[in-house]
């Protein structure tokens, strides 16, 4: 053996880890990722957020659109239904 | 796909035409027309609507109270920029739709003055107002409207300004009908 194979030897031979070294391990492995998961509901919530908005304008806009239609037709008819009543009314006089 | 398409297509025309109760088929007017109303409201929209008219506003309270008894409510009106832009044809096929007993008209006004004319027809079944149909021209304007459901012709009036039409009677046969320079 020279003295290459000595170092390597030394080097790569087996050593017992310090006292409680199982113990950390284990903790560690058995501690949540604290790290990405709370970025990522963050993010889920703002988008939720954000399309519940989203939803609820265009529910809005669309309620607006349909108060208009009914309010135009309301109005269309009503004018002409008026329009007869006037002429009825008149032709009585 | 395609099929898929048609089939889809189909299904929405006849759902259409299930809650209306006559067809309109003025399409073609609308290209002539230099301004042009469609509205097409079902049961569903008009609740819809409703949730949004204000109880406040004295006109918007009266079509919220109206609109609670409708299954829908349809309109096609197109102004024209000249005259003989519709013809009588097209008025025809909408009123030649509108057949005895369910349909009666109980109001016509043919007015060489004003040269408009207005027709207010109603459908009966089981004995009960279930729509209204109205055709309206002038020369240079087509309207026809379809309002499906027990439709108070008074308030509806209202809106339009004026009260005193003839009311409908209960037993589902209709007040006489009026014309005027016929």
């Amino acid at each position: 053996m020279d003295w290459l194979e000595e170092e390597l030897k030394s080097a790569l031979s087996r050593k017992e880890p310090a006292g409680g070294f199982d113990e950390r391990v284990l903790a560690a492995a058995r501690r949540p990722k604290t790290v990405m998961l709370p970025r990522r509901w963050m993010a889920a919530a703002a988008a939720l957020v954000v399309l519940a908005g989203a939803g609820q304008a265009y529910r809005w806009h669309r309620g607006q659109e349909a108060r208009d239609q009914v309010m135009l037709a309301m109005r269309i008819t009503g004018k002409k239904l008026s329009y007869v009543q006037t002429r009825i009314a008149g032709d009585r006089q | 796909m395609t099929m898929l398409r048609v089939l889809a297509a189909g299904c929405g025309l006849a759902a259409l035409l299930w809650a209306q109760q006559f067809k309109f088929n003025l399409d073609h007017l609308a290209a002539k027309a230099s301004n042009a109303v469609d509205v097409s409201l079902n049961k569903d929209m008009l609740q819809f609507a409703g949730k949004f008219l204000s109880d406040k506003d004295s006109d918007e309270a009266k079509a919220k109270a109206m609109i609670g008894g409708l299954e829908g409510i349809y309109i096609k009106s197109f102004e024209f920029s000249r005259d003989g832009a519709w013809s009588q044809a097209d008025l025809d096929q909408v009123r030649n739709q509108l057949k005895a007993p369910e349909w009666g008209r109980i109001m016509s006004v043919k007015s060489s003055e004003d040269n408009e004319n207005v027709e207010v027809w109603v459908r009966h079944e089981s004995g009960k107002v279930t729509g209204i149909a109205l055709l309206a021209t002038e020369p240079r304007e087509f309207t026809v409207a379809n309002i499906v459901g027990n439709v108070n012709l008074e308030s509806l009036a209202d809106l339009g300004g004026q009260f005193g039409l003839p009311k409908l009677k209960p037993s589902g046969t209709t007040a006489p009908e009026k014309k005027k320079d016929d």
